[in-house]
């Protein structure tokens, strides 16, 4: 039985339809990250989950329960927001010990359980502050203590890295996995970083258009993105693309460039079809055959450079090679780049979906 | 809010019901009261329709608009007219003159300066009728200050109030007295929290004074002087607490403003029908100028509290 | 701008000075008025030089007034009474209907609820009269007519659209996050409200709610429509005070300065809040 169940949700505010049909199923423990672009209706995916609005249609269910009729207060959930909201008017600790106050925690309890946490996220010396007084940082350890402080059996994190800086993001995704597993709650977590997204989840539900495009673990998200779209979200720099058509003559392939580049024999089926062709840069291979090509730029990114290249018809796409790889090409130099089967993903040209090979 | 309250020992449900009907049980009382306000008020559209007078209850019948007809050749009821929007006018201008001027006066935001703005709140904070009476007693024939001050330059017998040529002078003084303080507030919180780059651009480029006063301050100042005045306008047409303490209309027909007019035609001609079709007549002016003002004052709520 | 020359200087003192005396003079004036017996009030011209008494005040508060025809028996302080009843009740009441309802207009966005508001506003500029002269009538029917619960139900007509509008922009300003942070964490609507609504709003609570009780003790035309002497407040009781023959100026001069007193004492006390209040929220004072 799945600890959070998602069912035919939609949630529409007079004639703007947020997402119609949500379904997602979160077993005990487990780490869901919604992953979308702002506007997309993750916020409010959460906040119907809390029960702090009503969705339109569908329900949710937590624990195998229909929670439709049960208050927020009652349904068990912990929540960090993206803007903190920690009580303006209280101290840190009181900010923590809210929902183990609420529960009846008696005092000794309640001090013990904010002590522990606050240890926890490191923010045990500025119990006594008020949120003014805290920095950024401590507002969301603060917000993130508060949410984890009843033990909720479902833990829902709206960006909770959004307003932190670079260097306490950098920490917190290296903290967090443990924390959240620590925690043993089913937690949703919604973010707009992919990095994020694929350091955290164990899986990951893609929501575009009012709809998960895909719902999967980061690695299938990554090797097997379900439409276009999706793989353009992850992977920095982003999948190369360009327009092709399906040939067979000779074994399955697409033409770029004037130069054939073989594809796998079972694609072969979809002969003629109209496709877009994607190659992650880190699957572009330089070497001696394929794809003649001209280097515009070298850009060195620490572990990876990253180069620009150009080929005859004017097709620009990028490709990633660790940096300590020898043979770097310069500037202006010409090569020839050939396409790893794992990274090349051809996706239909008009519905977008990828097409299984 | 006991249905809420109880929630909190309910059980764990909570019923679709008590939560979409949360915020209209909230505005319940709200909602009586404006019950309780609509409902004298169309009393008060019907009696603008009757010939109702309460010593003469025989007479009592629906005569549709003719209250209002008569109106139009009844020298009375243009002479309240004409006398309450030249209270109006006169309150309102003068006030925002002297107003304006006082706010720049005080604009710097110094010790002396904020001093000086709260002890002026002091006025605007006395009853208007009180003030009245406070200057009834200054103005006294035989002991008042003032006319004792004005004997001093030379002006004997000034009779203020009393006299018919300048009751409408000291009345409107009374007022000036009360209410130049709300619109100098106004306008000074405005000053201070208009932008500080124009002017200091300004300042640097040489621009002369009087120049920065009528193309930077006073444009960007226009929404609260709008504001203010609207506001003022709104109470000045209806004045009636000065008046009325202070000579309750007279003296003869003088001071006889919409309020006091109406007042007097109730409770002392008891004639019903003309005191009401006279309120809906002042109705129907406030209603439109405070459509003008609300909108006004809301744009400039917004400001104050950051657009939601 | 602040190249400002001696002279300027001196000129925008003076200009200070004399507008301070044009508005403080009549208060200074009558206080002064307040501690002089008739005699001194009329001597020609009038004079600094007196002994001041505290007679007129002793007078007003025992009910006692000598008058040049003998002694007079008239409550001041009844009306006083009255004024603090009035309003108190007043403000009170409204502050229990009306900080529910501003929460609601500014929480959840309803027609009925922007209807409400918006009629009690225009009403707020409506003149009086319109409402209160049927009302009296009506009033009269109910059995109303002075009595402390029918004038307090009319002064909500003056507390209510001021606590509505000034409150709800406080409860507006309010993250809605921070409320819904509480409920998450365990605990009722009610207790949301009551815990973080209320105590976050409290500012923006004082200020309407003082200035409510100012307009409503500075009230004059609801009770001399609707209250008989016995449930008069100071304003239209000072008029009545006026009028009675006999009455020593110096009197009526005290009655002023008790009357006016609390006002001008809470506008000193909550200054900061008033211009906020006063514009109801139009700009941040």
């Amino acid at each position: 039985m799945s600890q959070l169940a998602i069912k035919s949700l939609s949630k529409t505010y007079g004639a703007f339809k947020v997402f119609d049909g949500l379904n997602l199923a979160a077993g005990g423990g487990e780490i869901v990250v919604i992953f979308g672009g702002s506007g997309a209706g993750k916020t409010i995916l959460l906040r119907l989950i809390a029960g702090v609005e009503e969705p339109t249609a569908g329900t949710i269910e937590i624990a195998g329960h229909d929670v439709s009729d049960i208050a927020p207060e009652h349904r068990g959930v912990g929540m960090a927001f993206q803007n903190f909201a920690l009580f303006p008017h209280m101290n840190a600790s009181e900010n923590i010990a809210t929902p183990l106050r609420a529960a009846g925690a008696d005092e000794s309890a309640v001090s013990a359980c904010v002590a522990k946490v606050a240890k926890l996220l490191k923010i045990d010396h500025v119990l006594n502050h008020s949120p003014r007084e805290l920095s950024n940082g401590q507002k969301q350890r603060t917000a993130l203590a508060r949410a984890l402080a009843a033990s909720p059996k479902i833990l829902l994190l709206d960006d909770p890295l959004r307003n932190v800086d670079a260097k306490l993001r950098f920490e917190m995704r290296l903290e967090l996995p443990r924390l959240l597993r620590q925690s043993g709650a089913t937690v949703l977590y919604v973010t707009q970083d992919y990095k994020e997204a694929m350091a955290l989840a164990d899986r990951i539900a893609v929501l575009a258009n009012g709809a998960f495009v895909q719902t999967a673990s980061p690695e299938d998200i990554y090797t097997r993105p379900a439409t276009l779209g999706v793989a353009r979200l992850f992977g920095d720099p982003s999948i190369n693309t360009a327009d092709a058509v399906i040939g067979t003559g000779g074994g399955a392939h697409v033409v770029l460039g004037g130069t054939r580049v073989p594809l796998a024999e079972s694609y072969a089926g979809f002969a003629g079809r109209e496709v877009i062709f994607g190659v992650r840069p880190e699957a572009v291979e330089i070497g001696s055959t394929g794809v003649e090509a001209e280097v515009i730029a070298v850009t060195p990114l620490n572990e990876r450079t990253v180069l620009l290249l150009q080929n005859s018809s004017g097709w620009e796409f990028l490709a990633s090679l660790p940096s300590a790889a020898a043979g770097i090409p310069e500037a202006g130099s010409r090569v020839r780049a050939s396409f790893a089967a794992a990274g090349t993903h051809i996706f239909d040209r008009q519905g977008g979906e990828r097409l299984h090979g | 809010m006991t249905a809420a309250a109880t929630q909190t020992r309910a059980p764990v449900k909570q019923s679709r019901f008590m939560r979409r009907a949360l915020p209209y049980i909230l505005s319940l009382p709200a909602l009586l009261m404006c019950i309780g306000i609509l409902i004298p008020f169309f009393t008060a559209v019907y009696y603008s329709m009757l010939r109702y007078r309460m010593n003469l209850p025989a007479m009592k019948g629906f005569i549709w608009f003719q209250n209002y007809i008569n109106f139009f050749t009844d020298p009375k009821f243009w002479n309240t007219v004409q006398i309450s929007l030249t209270y109006a006018f006169l309150t309102v201008s003068l006030e925002l003159l002297l107003g304006l001027a006082i706010a720049l006066l005080l604009q710097r935001p110094s010790r002396l300066n904020n001093i000086a703005s709260i002890l002026l709140l002091l006025p605007l904070m006395t009853a208007p009728a009180l003030a009245a009476l406070m200057w009834k007693l200054m103005t006294h024939p035989d002991f008042g200050v003032l006319s004792y001050l004005l004997t001093l330059v030379g002006i004997h017998d000034f009779k203020w109030a009393s006299d018919p040529d300048t009751a409408l002078f000291t009345v409107v003084l009374v007022d000036m007295w009360v209410y130049t303080p709300f619109i100098m507030i106004l306008l000074l919180a405005g000053l201070r929290s208009l932008p500080k780059a124009p002017f200091e651009a300004a300042a640097l480029d040489g621009v002369p004074r009087s120049f920065v006063f009528f193309r930077i301050t006073l444009p960007m100042l226009m929404p609260y002087i709008i504001t203010a005045t609207l506001f003022r306008l709104l109470d000045s047409i209806q004045q009636f607490d000065i008046i009325y303490a202070m000579t309750q209309g007279g003296p003869g027909d003088k001071l006889l403003v919409f309020q006091v007019q109406a007042y007097l035609d109730f409770f002392q001609a008891t004639n019903v029908g003309r005191s009401a079709a006279l309120m809906i007549i002042l109705w129907a002016i406030t209603y439109a100028l405070s459509n003008v003002f609300i909108k006004q004052w809301l744009k400039l709520r917004e400001r104050a509290h950051g657009a939601h | 701008m602040d190249h400002t020359s001696g002279l300027e200087k001196i000129l925008r003192g003076a200009a200070i000075a004399l507008v301070l005396v044009f508005f403080l003079f009549p208060i200074a004036w009558i206080f002064l008025m307040s501690l002089q017996t008739n005699e001194t009030i009329l001597r020609i011209p009038p004079s600094l030089a007196f002994t001041p008494i505290i007679d007129n005040y002793t007078a007003l508060i025992t009910g006692q007034l000598r008058t040049a025809a003998g002694s007079l028996q008239l409550n001041f302080m009844q009306n006083m009474f009255n004024s603090v009843m009035l309003s108190v009740c007043s403000v009170a009441l409204s502050l229990v209907l009306g900080v529910p309802a501003a929460y609601a207009f500014a929480r959840f966005k309803f027609r009925l609820g922007e209807d409400i508001a918006f009629t009690l506003l225009s009403f707020r500029f409506a003149p009086a009269l319109l409402v209160l002269l049927p009302l009296s009538l009506y009033f009269k029917t109910l059995g109303l007519t002075n009595t402390y619960i029918g004038l307090i139900w009319v002064y909500q007509l003056i507390c209510l659209p001021l606590i509505l509008w000034i409150v709800r922009g406080y409860f507006e300003d309010i993250s809605p996050d921070i409320e819904h942070a509480y409920r998450i964490a365990g605990n009722s609507w009610w207790k949301t409200f009551t815990r973080i609504s209320i105590p976050l709003a409290k500012p923006g609570i004082a200020a309407a709610g003082l200035l409510a009780f100012i307009f409503a003790w500075n009230n004059f035309i609801f009770a001399l429509i609707l209250a008989s002497a016995d449930k008069q407040p100071v304003t239209v009781g000072a008029l009545a005070f006026v009028t009675a023959s006999g009455i020593q100026y110096g009197q009526i001069a005290a009655a002023i300065i008790i009357s006016i007193t609390p006002t001008l004492a809470l506008a000193l006390y909550a200054q900061r809040y008033l211009v906020e209040g006063l514009s109801m929220g139009a700009v941040k004072g």
